[in-house]
């Protein structure tokens, strides 16, 4: 569903020029669940928001069901993000005025759903998530693990085809982090959901079915988990890190 | 959950956050009501003909108004645009386009503004009274309270406040239509700079602002149109220079000195400004800018008032004077003959100001005080009209023996005479001082036509009487008081004699039409001096104070860090009391610097006698700061009592 090719990023001025990123090019199939890691300042952020549209590329393309995002109007752009893509962010991002169901419920309505159907899909979303109990309540009000499930929950309540996560878990303690990926497990595997996660963290990764290694800006490697256990592919993917070299300590 | 009802909800949230701003917008819309009802109040408008020119400088000052206030619409918008950047980068991210997040936004400020506007409407009602109440007391009309309701007054309200936003809006909806969503997302990352980088370049802005500064203060003082723009000119370069080179410097100066950086608590409150100051320069400069235009309009309100008030004064003890130096007297005897058909007359008098040979106390009155010269010779009058006047005006009854005089002046010439070598000589003979009265005397009319200027000569009638005639005088005391119609009627008497006879100095002069015009002139001048004042002091205090609040949560997590590492409460609050003192005082001293000493030198060149008393130079210096600080205070507890809450951990 999405491919990336050859994509370039610089920061900068013209005295002082950071290339984030340097020829990356990958694709992702529809149902992915795919980690990218890298020590940081590899470039796995602004690889993210390159996708998301969230910044853009210097050069190269990034095609998304074979159009590219790059060309679209300001309106398709706008409707690519409502109906296509979700995105989780470290730091939670609600907005503190809305309670967690109005959080989740925020765009469908503003994209002039039925109100009963949003209630509806709110509340099917919240109870897979297991936030139903604290849907009225304020995002000040609830864990760092319920604010994180509901920017799940909001990143898919639309049928969200593909889920963008920068460290979802970099902000939670480890009991939340397992149980924010057991979830993204699930809606990939049970709602078919496309998942790229932006990790640092070896044992995150680990929940992937594909682990994409950035370094300075360029992708370094690639482990597939094929039939493998998460134990099994956790060893494998801490020996790539180890080859990698570099901040070790950083990266786990 | 829609648009509307997201834009309503963070209006709420606004108004919340920023109260002391939605205060201001509600004292403003209030100010302008008040006033603009002072433009519709048929009964205030039927007070005199003349109220008649008193909407005009509303208007105008209502213009500066809308001005100042768009302004700071705009840049509170501004402000909270990228205080709020990641919450609307949030919006584009899930599917919002620029042009619905715009929408959101005007619609939030659209309901803000709204709110503030009728309350701000309903309070202007009771202001209106006060203003109101004001202009009765000073035309000397019975008040009584009376509701108002003006559609009018309220229309006109309106539209300046769609003036007001649709400026500010406009600008901030461009931003919002312009804005990436990577810039909204990660705005933190950017940081501001300061203006000013370099060190030597920055002192020698200083060394040259504080010079322009003081030059320009200096030519705001000489007379002259031209100096006193080149002046304005000097001090707006000085304002900006200074805080420009200053507020950058602040931190360069601590690097420079860090032993200074760790004494007491320099640290803390260093820290806690550098940030802000760095950034604020301009909006420093603005304010001060603000401030001292607020000062100067203060001060010179006042004194509007004081020369107004003190010159009418002195004459106010007659109800009419007519005067005349005209030898056939015709038009006089035309408007006397008016008077004795159509007022009625308590008690009169006509006589003759005679003019004695030399002018020697004229002289030294005039070496010795600002004294502006009206008589060519000093002016004399005869014992017994002087007696009759004062039983008129109701003074205890003065004597005069053979060879001697009195002198009736005001105040402040007594105080010059008391160095008067006090023997004068008329026709060969001496006469000497008996004594000098000050009361009341229709002395501060120009164009001899009055008891002399200043100062009067009593001396026995048979040696007045031989003196040359200067005017002829006709004083009354009326039953009623003068109307405004009587009044018209004897200046069209007067000037159809000119028309047929050319000039002949008859004047004619009314205590109601002069109390009049001192009420119609503090309408249009003083009251619109001190509207703009007041906005402009609301309108630069708002903006330090939001300055100041929106780093609440950034002090919150620092004193919670501070108090953990051991600090004690009393020193984190004395820290940001400092923190307080310094950066509210900033803006505020060189106001105080270049009003001061523009307001006393403004006063200085009023004639003698008229700013004394509660007119005194210092006394409405000291007004008008205390004014300006009363204003500036309140925001600055406001600001400080929030921060205090907020902040200070328990
Ligand atoms: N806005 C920016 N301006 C300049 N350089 C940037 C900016 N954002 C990121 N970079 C640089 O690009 C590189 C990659 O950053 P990032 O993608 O955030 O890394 P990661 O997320 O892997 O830690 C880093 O060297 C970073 O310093
Ligand atoms: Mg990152």
């Amino acid at each position: 569903m999405l491919q990336v090719k050859n994509i370039e990023k610089y920061y900068g001025s013209k005295n002082h020029v950071t290339k984030a990123l340097d020829r990356v090019s990958f694709d992702v199939a529809d149902g992915e669940f795919i980690a990218i890691m890298g020590a940081s300042g590899s470039g796995k952020t602004t690889l993210l928001n390159c996708i998301s549209t969230i910044d853009t590329v210097s050069s190269g393309d990034i095609l998304l069901d074979r159009e590219s995002i790059a060309e679209l109007p300001a309106e398709e752009l706008a409707r690519f993000r409502r109906e296509k893509l979700g995105f989780v962010f470290q730091d939670f991002n609600l907005l503190d005025t809305l309670t967690i169901e109005e959080n989740i419920g925020l765009a469908l309505s503003l994209n002039h759903d039925n109100p009963q159907s949003v209630k509806k899909k709110v509340d099917e979303v919240a109870q897979k998530l297991g936030i139903s109990d604290v849907l009225s309540k304020f995002p000040y009000q609830v864990s760092g693990g319920q604010k994180q499930r509901a920017a799940c929950g909001r990143a898919m309540v639309a049928g969200q085809s593909l889920l963008l996560a920068d460290e979802p878990t970099g902000a939670l303690d480890s009991k939340s982090s397992k149980n924010l990926l057991e979830i993204m497990t699930q809606m990939n595997k049970e709602m078919g959901a496309t998942i790229l996660m932006v990790t640092h963290d070896a044992y995150s990764a680990s929940y992937a079915r594909r682990v994409l290694f950035l370094k300075d800006g360029r992708i370094f490697n690639e482990l597939l988990r094929g039939e493998r256990g998460r134990a099994v592919f956790y060893h494998e993917i801490l020996d790539v890190l180890a080859l990698l070299g570099g901040d070790i300590s950083d990266v786990i | 959950m829609t648009l509307s009802k997201l834009s309503l909800r963070n209006a709420k949230r606004q108004a919340g956050d920023y109260l002391v701003y939605f205060f201001t917008i509600v004292m403003v819309a209030a100010l302008i009501y008040a006033f603009n009802g002072l433009i519709f109040s048929v009964e205030v408008q039927s007070l005199s003909k003349q109220m008649a020119q008193v909407p005009m400088m509303i208007v105008l000052a209502s213009i500066v108004v809308v001005c100042i206030i768009s302004w700071l619409v705009s840049y509170t918008t501004n402000f909270m645009l990228t205080r709020r950047s990641r919450e609307f980068g949030l919006y584009v991210l899930i599917g919002l386009e620029n042009r619905q997040v715009a929408r959101l936004f005007f619609w939030e400020n659209l309901i803000v503004g709204g709110c503030a506007l009728v309350l701000g409407i309903f309070l202007g009602n009771f202001l209106f009274q006060v203003l109101r109440a004001i202009i009765f007391t000073l035309f000397g009309t019975p008040y009584y309270f009376s509701f108002f309701f003006s559609v009018k007054a309220i229309g006109l309200t309106l539209i300046y406040f769609v003036l007001i936003y649709l400026f500010a809006q406009l600008k901030s909806l461009r931003r919002i239509r312009r804005m990436k969503i990577y810039d909204l997302i990660y705005f933190d990352r950017q940081n501001e700079d300061a203006v000013i980088k370099t060190s030597s370049r920055r002192r020698k802005i200083f060394a040259a602002s504080i010079i322009i500064g003081v030059l320009g203060t200096f030519l705001l003082m000489t007379d002259g149109m031209l100096f006193g723009i080149i002046g304005a000119g000097c001090i707006i370069v000085f304002l900006y220079g200074f805080f420009l080179s200053f507020a950058s410097g602040v931190p360069a100066f601590f690097d420079k000195y860090p032993a200074r950086k760790y004494q007491n608590r320099n640290l803390l409150v260093f820290r806690m400004l550098t940030s802000k100051l760095a950034a604020m320069g301009i909006i420093m400069a603005t304010i001060a800018l603000l401030f001292t235009a607020c000062i100067i309009s203060e001060g010179t309100g006042m004194i509007f008032r004081s020369i107004l008030q003190n010159r009418a004064k002195p004459n106010s003890c007659f109800d009419l004077i007519l005067s005349a130096n005209d030898e056939k007297e015709e038009t006089f005897k035309v408007c006397q003959n008016y008077i004795l058909k159509n007022i009625s007359v308590k008690d009169s008098r006509q006589y003759n100001i005679y003019l004695s040979d030399n002018d020697d106390m004229t002289d030294f009155v005039s070496s010795n005080t600002g004294y502006y010269r009206v008589y060519e010779y000093d002016p004399v009058m005869g014992k017994s009209d002087y007696d009759a006047l004062r039983d008129m005006l109701g003074y205890p009854p003065v004597t005069l023996k053979e060879g001697q005089y009195l002198i009736h002046c005001q105040p402040y010439v007594e105080k010059v005479l008391k160095n008067w070598n006090q023997v004068i000589s008329f026709g060969g003979e001496e006469f000497t001082l008996k004594e000098i009265c000050t009361e009341d005397f229709a002395q501060h009319l120009y164009e001899n036509s009055g008891n002399g200027f200043g100062f009067i000569v009593v001396v026995p009638d048979k040696v007045a009487e031989v003196c040359p005639i200067s005017h002829v005088m006709y004083t009354v005391l009326t039953k009623e008081q003068v109307s405004e119609e009587q009044y018209n009627t004897l200046e069209q008497l007067l000037y159809n004699e000119w028309e047929h006879n050319g000039y002949d100095n008859t004047v004619f002069h009314s205590k109601a039409k002069e109390e009049a015009d001192v009420a119609v002139m503090t309408a249009m001048m003083v009251f619109p001096l001190f509207y703009l004042a007041l906005v402009l002091t609301m309108t630069a205090a708002v903006i330090l104070t939001i300055q100041q609040l929106s780093e609440t949560n950034h002090y919150k997590r620092q004193f919670e860090l501070l108090r953990k590492l051991g600090m004690e409460r009393r020193e984190m609050s004395q820290a940001l009391r400092n923190q307080f003192f310094i950066y509210y005082a900033m803006p505020a001293i060189p106001p105080v610097l270049i009003g001061v000493p523009f307001i006393v030198n403004l006063a200085g060149l009023v004639e003698p006698g008229i700013m004394v008393g509660g007119s005194h130079p210092a006394v409405i210096a000291g007004i008008s700061l205390g004014l300006f600080f009363l204003i500036f205070g309140v925001y600055i507890l406001l600001a400080y009592t929030s921060l205090k809450r907020n902040v200070l951990p328990d």
